[in-house]
């Protein structure tokens, strides 16, 4: 299917360059030039295949490059394609699939707040799990978790498992030997009973 | 986007001052800390913001810091009413890509507790929807059948809510016959009770008025946002992946599927979601009953080496939630951790509609419409 997709791409949308990665083991992918993305998944959307769905926008960072995997399938005709797309790692720039899917709405603004990827055209594009102050982009291999936000610093050296830490000493304390915890479920419904040390 | 209303030229003289509120993020309604900005015109919605992330842990960079075995746990606590579909769906992708051979008992375990977790995730929709809407019997009604369910999963896990029960391979733990009888039991009286607290709340007066024809979203618009799992059969789409693509075991099983037909109301209201989610009690006991009495003796885990390192790879495996499609993209470098792993949440697209349902609604009609879709925060944000 993955060389019928990629032939169709490209008797239809001049300059895609598509091709298809067959893959032995997992699934095969079709790869697409950047610059020809919204072209591409129009073509698509609207032809023999009907990719009704767009499962899923997201990202995986390589050292020389990003890749943004869009997952798309159809629900009439019961198959699902994973397209893929390579940009640089500076700026990397693509044009946003919202008038195509309004799926992609929040799934563009996942990507970009996890990467750091820029859609074109996007009608809302802000950071969505992250706050809008947050720095850098958190799924990216490079990232290094920020110092102090907002005057906070994040991660205290004293905060970090003090709870468990704390919850231990306690439970050895009382119970002499941690690895002894209670059976109550092993019982017929009786809660109160706790296996002694 | 533009969420405004369309207010036609008569209502443009009357048109009074919007007013901004915030619904949430510590509010009963939002199942969790959901924050939906709405814009009020006098006591309807104009515009509807979500606002997302308070319960964001950043699940899947944690996981590429872990092995493969590691990452069970952290699928546990992305959906934690429904821990067992997601650990089930994860051990499927990184099984398919090791070619692990499941062992029989085990299939059938796995689909035990899976289905009894279906039914606990719908009971506590049914109880906190019916809470939604005002009538607070239901919730109790609903938390006493999920008890049980909760009771023979603590038995099994030792956990009552985050199990860690399905591993790479198999099951954790062997059920006993002692248990599968109490099941078996369990699912007549289910069965009756069931029929019982849909009478209830299904067709009691207030509540049709208040879900009938409320929150519609029909079949386009279900397509167009990727909508999954309920939301979509109460839209009228006969699509469930168990039938369409099946995984595990159930090809074997005899099960329908149900479809919201728009009994009460149109065809994708809050009424029709309600009743695909009841129905599919129904369905799930069916299925349970297939299981205990084909269930066999034998091994629950299969050989899985120790050290887990599957190939370089990628991979993109759905499988059917109680909320809706749950796919975990997975991409593998050769090395003992995921490179890199995202989950599709079905409820994080699901959050996306709420800009389109939300304009023209009542508040109160806004609270059922949010409900009705039953997301889980820990799944959205992940």
């Amino acid at each position: 299917m993955h060389n019928e997709v990629a032939s169709f791409l490209n008797s239809s949308v001049s300059g895609s360059q598509a091709t298809a990665v067959i893959a032995e083991l997992g699934d095969s992918t079709v790869f697409v030039d950047s610059s020809k993305i919204l072209e591409v998944c129009k073509a698509l959307r609207h032809s023999q295949w009907d990719f009704n769905v767009l499962q899923v926008i997201t990202g995986c960072d390589y050292p020389d490059r990003i890749e943004v995997s869009y997952i798309l399938a159809s629900f009439t005709q019961n198959h699902e394609l994973i397209l893929k797309t390579k940009l640089p790692r500076t700026n990397p720039e693509l044009e946003s699939v919202v008038s195509i899917w309004k799926a992609a709405n929040f799934q563009e603004r996942e990507c970009y707040d996890m990467f750091g990827v820029v859609f074109k055209n996007h009608p809302d594009l802000r950071r969505i799990l992250c706050p809008d102050d947050w720095q850098g982009f958190p799924l990216r291999k490079d990232y290094v978790v920020q110092e102090k936000y907002l005057d906070m610093t994040v991660n205290p050296a004293h905060k970090i498992n003090s709870g468990d830490f704390f919850f231990y000493k306690e439970i050895q304390q009382k119970m002499g030997d941690p690895k002894k915890v209670t059976f109550s479920w092993k019982g017929s419904g009786d809660d109160t009973e706790t296996a002694e040390a | 986007m533009e969420y405004f209303l369309d207010i036609n030229k008569e209502q443009e003289q009357l048109k009074t001052n919007l007013m901004t509120m915030n619904m949430g993020p510590q509010h009963p309604a939002t199942h969790g800390v959901l924050r939906v900005e709405i814009k009020t015109d006098s006591e309807v919605v104009a515009q509807a913001i979500p606002h997302l992330g308070y319960l964001h842990r950043c699940m899947e960079k944690h996981c590429e810091h872990l092995d493969f075995r590691g990452v069970i746990p952290f699928c546990d606590r992305m959906d934690y009413l429904a821990a067992m579909n997601m650990e089930w769906g994860y051990c499927l992708t990184v099984e398919k890509l090791l070619g692990t051979e499941v062992p029989v008992r085990a299939q059938y375990i796995r689909t035990i507790v899976a289905e009894m977790q279906r039914i606990a995730s719908h009971l506590m929709f049914f109880g906190t929807y019916a809470i939604d809407l005002g009538a607070f019997t239901p919730f109790l009604y609903a938390f006493q059948d999920r008890e049980f369910i909760l009771r023979i999963f603590e038995e099994l896990s030792g956990a009552r809510l985050l199990y860690n029960y399905i591993w790479l391979g198999g099951v954790w733990n062997d059920i006993n016959d002692d248990q599968l009888q109490r099941i078996s039991n369990w699912i007549e009286e289910m069965e009756e009770s069931m029929k019982k607290y849909h009478a209830l709340v299904g067709e009691n007066k207030i509540f049709i008025e208040r879900t009938a024809n409320v929150g519609v979203i029909d079949k386009e618009m279900a397509f167009d946002y990727g909508a999954t799992g309920p939301v979509l059969r109460g839209s009228g789409v006969d699509w469930d992946l168990r039938k369409t693509r099946p995984y595990g075991m159930y090809e074997k099983f005899d099960f329908n599927t149900v479809v919201g037909k728009g009994e009460k109301g149109r065809v994708g209201d809050c009424w029709d979601r309600y009743y695909v989610r009841v129905f599919e009690i129904f369905e799930s006991l069916k299925i349970l009953r297939q299981c205990l009495e084909g269930i066999e003796a034998g091994p629950v885990i299969g050989k899985v080496s120790k050290i887990v390192k599957p190939a370089p790879a990628e991979i993109f495996l759905r499988t059917e939630c109680p909320r809706g499609e749950l796919g975990y993209h997975l991409i593998t470098d050769g090395s003992k951790k995921p490179y890199r792993l995202k989950v599709k949440s079905s409820c994080f697209t699901h959050v996306s509609m709420l800009p389109d349902i939300g304009p023209g609604q009542l508040i109160a009609d806004f609270v059922a419409s949010i409900g009705s879709i039953d997301i889980v925060l820990g799944e959205v944000d992940r």
